[in-house]
């Protein structure tokens, strides 16, 4: 009998350790919160902004408040969208294979450190720490404010290499990103530059 | 009955059940290893450690089999294998005292890991210099917030852990008239502005009509988060608000009224409040003169604790944490030009237990060492004194 009461008893213990759980509602009543701005009312700010000429046909902005714009370097052509997640598709007049793109999403995407290890996994390399992420930094200052720049290398025979920027403006991620071969993106990079430091803010009518 | 009792008796207190656990455990060890490459180190630990079985998904089914006992099956196994063990075979005798010593040093091990595994939980504080902070977050745990907004000097915040929303159709907020139905979960998911050739969105109101959600795999690598998003139609005293998209890719909450309160609604980091509020003061990040190589990172912190009456600066730095109310605060992070301070925030209730069941083990295996060396002692001298004996009766004998 006594066996049996610690077999039961094990088997209690057991059982209740399994049925924890943490799917419950939790109640907190905290101090006043500042409310974020209202995104509810922002799909009228959705609407096609408008465009001036000879810079970049704007597609709808998440935030509303604002678009980016920028001037192409010469022989640099762009359409918009270009896939589900694309603001703009840019092609550069170089040889090779060569991915150049404007990405703009909601909020702050998952962070930048999160984003920059997305872009070296992209061309094989191991992700970096925070410390890491300093180091590789480099601001660009542009009329919309400083953007943060990477270029990342490749190791191994057939190199590849990405250079990004990203910066947060309006609660908005704007991700700005030339990758390909390591030779054709080193040749179009000083443009990439100058486009990137001709990013401005345009402001929705 | 009887001969049930017994045969589970002689099964959970052989040795045999005790090798096949470990034999387990190497087993669980390799797998998780290999597992980590797919499911990234938390999600491989959380599968084959943490986890009672391990289950396999058939591709293409619903199916869930189980293929191997998970760590805590075993290690609940090895635990109860270990107690039978010592009440069937040891006696209680102070000669077997260091065994007793030591064996309870190992239930201590494997039940602070029980305790680790079950309520340790790992968060961060992300704080600007100046800004004052009464909560920690999950930074891989999303939940869905109901914030009810409606008093002037205060929130009600309630909050559902996102993942129940992958089995739950309805949520019922406990004190208010709102039940939350789950139309969609995602636990990770790309956000895109939404096209003209997209299908119809399952949001009626806020920002989700004009947002695209293309579901993707849960993120594996641990320096990445999932972008969770969920259609969430809140219905207040039976009155529908309309279908809302919510996720951590947003990042903004949407609200809306009804019954005269005034409600939000989010997906964001799961939060944890505290009963105290933390300030940053000042952050430094100190380099080696002429390098970019890090010499220091340091957080100048506040803590206001208005039930203890207490308000007191603390320096969190590398290696020396902030010690408070049952939580550790490290130094992990920053970012924002070193202005922004990310603290990691553990807590553990049974983080003692390892340090003394080690000390428990050392301890009984040194008094059972002592016990068997005097008792090795006693019979080498009366050995000698039963030799010695021997020999003067002979020698009496002889002469």
């Amino acid at each position: 009998m006594r066996r049996l009461t610690f077999l039961a008893a094990a088997g209690t213990l057991l059982a209740g350790a399994a049925g924890c759980g943490r799917d419950e509602v939790a109640h907190y009543r905290v101090p006043k919160e500042a409310p974020s701005p209202e995104p509810a009312a922002r799909p009228a700010a959705f609407a096609a902004n408008a465009r001036p000429s000879g810079a970049l046909p704007p597609p709808p902005v998440p935030a509303g408040s604002a678009a980016l714009t920028w001037t192409l370097p010469a022989g640099w052509t762009q359409e918009a969208g270009g896939s589900a997640m694309r603001y703009a598709t840019l092609r550069a007049p170089v040889a090779g294979k060569i991915d150049v793109s404007v990405t703009v999403l909601p909020g702050d995407a998952g962070g930048e450190l999160a984003n920059v290890n997305r872009w070296r996994n992209q061309i094989g390399l191991p992700p970096v720490d925070a410390a890491g992420l300093q180091s590789a930094r480099k601001p660009v200052r542009t009329e919309a404010g400083t953007l943060s720049l990477y270029d990342f290398t490749s190791e191994g025979g057939e190199k590849r290499r990405l250079v990004a920027g990203l910066a947060l403006v309006d609660g908005n991620s704007w991700f700005v990103k030339m990758t390909g071969e390591a030779g054709a993106v080193g040749q179009a990079r000083s443009d990439f530059l100058k486009l990137v430091e001709s990013i401005r803010r345009e402001v929705v009518q | 009955m009887k001969w049930f009792s017994d045969l589970l008796w002689d099964v959970l207190t052989s040795l045999k059940l005790t090798i096949a656990c470990l034999l387990a455990l190497m087993v669980l060890v390799v797998a998780c290893t290999l597992a980590q490459v797919p499911l990234g180190t938390w999600g491989a630990v959380e599968v084959f450690m943490y986890g009672w079985l391990v289950w396999w998904h058939p591709p293409g089914t619903d199916w869930a089999i189980p293929v191997l006992p998970g760590g805590a099956l075993v290690f609940a196994v090895l635990l109860a294998n270990l107690i039978s063990a010592q009440v069937r075979r040891l006696e209680w005798s102070w000669k077997k005292s260091g065994i007793w010593i030591a064996h309870l040093g190992l239930v201590l091990l494997i039940t602070g890991g029980f305790i680790t595994g079950r309520a340790q939980r790992e968060t961060q504080l992300s704080i600007e210099e100046g800004q004052t902070v009464n909560f920690v977050e999950s930074p891989r745990e999303m939940e869905l917030a109901l914030i009810d907004r409606t008093d002037a000097s205060y929130d009600d915040v309630y909050s559902i852990p996102a993942r129940s929303l992958a089995r739950r159709e309805s949520v019922a907020i406990p004190g208010t008239p709102v039940v939350l139905l789950v139309k969609g979960y995602f636990r990770n998911c790309d956000l895109a502005m939404r096209q003209p050739g997209d299908g119809a969105s399952l949001a009626t109101q806020g920002i989700g009509p004009t947002v695209t959600v293309v579901p993707q795999p849960p993120v594996s690598r641990d320096e990445e988060i999932d972008r969770s998003a969920a259609f969430v139609e809140p219905v207040v005293a039976g009155q529908s608000m309309g279908t809302w998209l919510v996720s951590n890719g947003l990042g903004k909450d949407q609200s809306f009224s009804a019954g005269g309160r005034t409600y939000s609604i989010v997906m964001r980091n799961l939060r944890e409040y505290l009963p105290y509020a933390v300030t940053l003061k000042r952050f430094r990040h100190d380099v080696y003169t002429g390098t970019d190589i890090p010499k220091n990172f340091s957080s100048l912190v506040r803590i206001d604790n208005p039930s203890r009456g207490e308000s007191r600066d603390v320096l969190i730095y590398m290696n020396q944490p902030l010690r408070y109310e049952g939580k550790t605060f490290y130094q992990a992070s920053f970012g924002k030009n070193d202005t922004l301070s990310v603290l990691q925030v553990v807590e553990n209730p049974g983080w003692r237990l390892p340090y003394i069941s080690c000390v428990l083990v050392v301890v009984g295996l040194l008094v059972q060492f002592g016990i068997s060396f005097r008792r090795a002692i006693l019979g080498q001298a009366s050995r000698a004194a039963a030799a010695e004996a021997g020999r003067r009766t002979h020698a009496t004998t002889e002469a």
